[in-house]
């Protein structure tokens, strides 16, 4: 008896006579894409917010001063790559930078941008109570997990090739002949794309997966830090202070989270690992496995906490 | 079939029974899902949506189970949570195109249906501008075009007038009023305000306690006797009996005095009763047959 009540009016019964522009509301009949899109749409946006585009200057500051202050020395290298050249041509020993010690040497810049950008791709979702909207939508939760570590993973990656891009120029422009300054160039450049590949993974896992647990931002960075800084610290001291040659202690290296993945880097260039930076007798091979390693567990407790997370 | 039905649907967190033995078969329409805060309410919609799982009973929706088919349900439901869901720092533009493509919606098509459904909800130079500095109106004008902007078979509302004033809310309840006639979409309105419900509902569920108290037709609770209010300053209890003695159905409701409209000579009767007793009066107006009534009386009979 209420049917007459349910049935839709057509839109044009009740849009106002002298309204032209209003076509009345119109249904969608067009494609709609599952959850792979829905993926990609997360992590362009994500990727996209990491940088800040799309928000106010502010926050493309950090991400942009980070990533720049990260491949600073190599640009100069590459601004005096001339200087360098007529050096070099007159014999004189130039220490360059290289590939495979590049991140270690200066990895507080990326470590610096996971604390300032990683709290910034999980939080506000929490904070602004926005997964509701994203998990009633064609998305699941582990969708979106993973969407927003491929984002951050992606952004790291980014940051870590661009000095490897300008080491790699510069060390072709410092050569006299181009072409098989390439050809010299290439297979020492090439090691990087996994070895930062990896890094970019391992530490947007890890970051992401401790700024998840809380909602503020300030929390989760500092989340971030005291982990990073007490599991580099806390190994290093145990073994300074039981470090006899040979003692197990060294094993507690493969906890560190920078460590493992800076080890694992040399692991590709296929060079033993710098005494100075590394103390004990673990070989690349095995930080290869930590970081790895790393990399899952880190993923697991992410993909668990947004299981867990309600909505 | 049902667009939304459940059977036996129960919901339990620990001790609390947030859901107990629900049956429902709701056909298209505005449906106004109503009771107090912690009725079962907002749990009802989780499930529909398969965002919770039911302790016992199932739910579907145009057929499909909340539990099995939960991504189907989702292609064809758009929901509007109780509380702030809004990040502050970008465009309303940007906000709802992005979610219109998380919806699955190619590019171009999220582009074009935000815009549109930004207009439809009354949104228009400002959705450039960051959502922060929104009001509460038109944040909550945000949230029921993100609802929308997927072109929902089914749209679930909860609480869409929580925090608007009166102004606010009447727009909101209209701009509901539109999407179940004007758009064709079932709307689904959880609410513990009854008067909003009276103003745009087609059929009306009242749960209280997790139970169902009715489920029928709005006309049902408001086609009812109507019934005169009549306001005195002093001796509403004296009218009473005066009403009664001369044969009116009457009963007092703190200062004013509810009467039965049973036939129009009620009117002349009231009058000549107040005139006799010499009582200084207010007002006298006619109501009708009010929601409030399901949960101070007992429940009406269901008419399913």
């Amino acid at each position: 008896m209420e049917s007459a009540n349910r049935t839709p009016v057509p839109a044009a019964a009740n849009s106002p006579a002298g309204s032209i522009y209003d076509l009345g509301y119109r249904h969608y009949a067009g494609k709609r894409n599952g959850r792979g899109y829905a993926m990609w749409s997360l992590f362009t946006e994500s990727f996209r917010s990491v940088w800040g585009f799309g928000r106010p200057m502010t926050a493309k500051a950090a991400p942009f001063i980070l990533a720049g202050l990260y491949a600073l020395p190599a640009v100069i290298q590459l601004a005096f790559s001339s200087v360098f050249a007529q050096r070099i041509s007159a014999g004189d020993q130039v220490s360059l930078l290289s590939y495979n010690s590049y991140f270690a040497s200066l990895f507080v810049m990326v470590f610096f941008f996971c604390v300032a950008q990683a709290p910034e791709l999980v939080c506000r979702d929490q904070r602004y109570q926005v997964l509701p909207l994203y998990f009633t939508r064609s998305m699941g939760k582990a969708e979106y997990a993973l969407a927003r570590l491929a984002s951050l993973a992606a952004a790291l990656f980014v940051v870590l090739l661009v000095p490897v891009l300008a080491l790699f120029v510069g060390d072709i422009l410092m050569k006299p002949d181009t072409i098989s300054a390439i050809g010299d160039e290439l297979p020492k450049a090439l090691p990087s794309l996994p070895a930062n590949a990896l890094i970019s993974v391992g530490l947007a896992a890890l970051s992401l997966a401790i700024s998840s647990f809380s909602p503020r931002r300030a929390y989760s960075a500092i989340g971030i830090v005291a982990y990073i800084l007490l599991m580099e610290a806390i190994p290093a001291a145990i073994y300074s202070i039981g470090s006899t040659s040979g003692s197990w202690l060294d094993k507690l290296f493969l906890l560190t989270p920078v460590t493992s993945l800076i080890g694992a880097g040399y692991w590709f260039f296929g060079q033993p690992l710098n005494p100075n930076d590394f103390s004990g007798s673990l070989t690349s091979d095995a930080y290869l496995a930590a970081a790895i390693a790393g990399f899952v567990v880190a993923t697991a407790v992410l993909v668990y906490r947004y299981r867990r997370i309600s909505a | 079939m049902a667009l939304i039905a459940a059977s036996g649907l129960t919901k339990h967190y620990g001790q609390v029974k947030a859901l107990e033995k629900l049956d429902l078969a709701i056909e298209p329409g505005i449906i106004g899902l109503v009771g107090a805060n912690g009725a079962g309410k907002s749990t009802l919609l989780k499930i529909l949506l398969g965002l919770l799982t039911p302790t016992s009973g199932s739910a579907s929706v145009m057929g499909m189970d909340s539990v099995r088919d939960t991504r189907g349900i989702r292609q064809v439901v758009g929901y509007m949570p109780e509380h702030d869901c809004l990040p502050p720092d970008v465009g309303a533009t940007e906000f709802v195109t992005h979610m219109a493509r998380i919806s699955g919606l190619p590019r171009t098509a999220a582009r074009e249906r935000t815009a549109e459904v930004l207009r439809h909800v009354g949104l228009y130079e400002e959705r450039y501008r960051q959502i922060g500095g929104y009001s509460t109106g038109m944040k909550q004008r945000v949230k029921l075009a993100q609802a929308l902007v997927h072109d929902p078979k089914v749209l679930l509302l909860d609480e869409p007038t929580n925090g608007l004033d009166p102004s606010g809310r009447d727009e909101m309840l209209d701009l509901i009023k539109r999407t179940g006639t004007e758009f064709g979409i079932t709307v689904v309105v959880a609410s513990h305000l009854l008067g909003e419900i009276e103003q745009v509902c087609t059929y009306l569920l009242a749960i209280d306690a997790g139970h169902l108290l009715s489920a029928a037709p709005i006309s049902h609770f408001t086609q009812r006797t109507p019934v005169l209010a009549v306001e005195v300053e002093e001796g509403a209890d004296r009218l009473v009996a005066a009403l009664a003695a001369k044969g009116a159905r009457a009963r007092q409701d703190g200062s004013r005095v509810l009467v039965a409209i049973e036939s129009d000579a009620l009117y002349d009767t009231v009058r000549d009763a107040v005139a006799d007793l010499a009582l200084p009066l207010i007002r006298m107006q006619q109501e009708r047959g009010r929601l409030e009534d399901l949960f101070r009386d007992a429940a009406p009979q269901e008419v399913a």
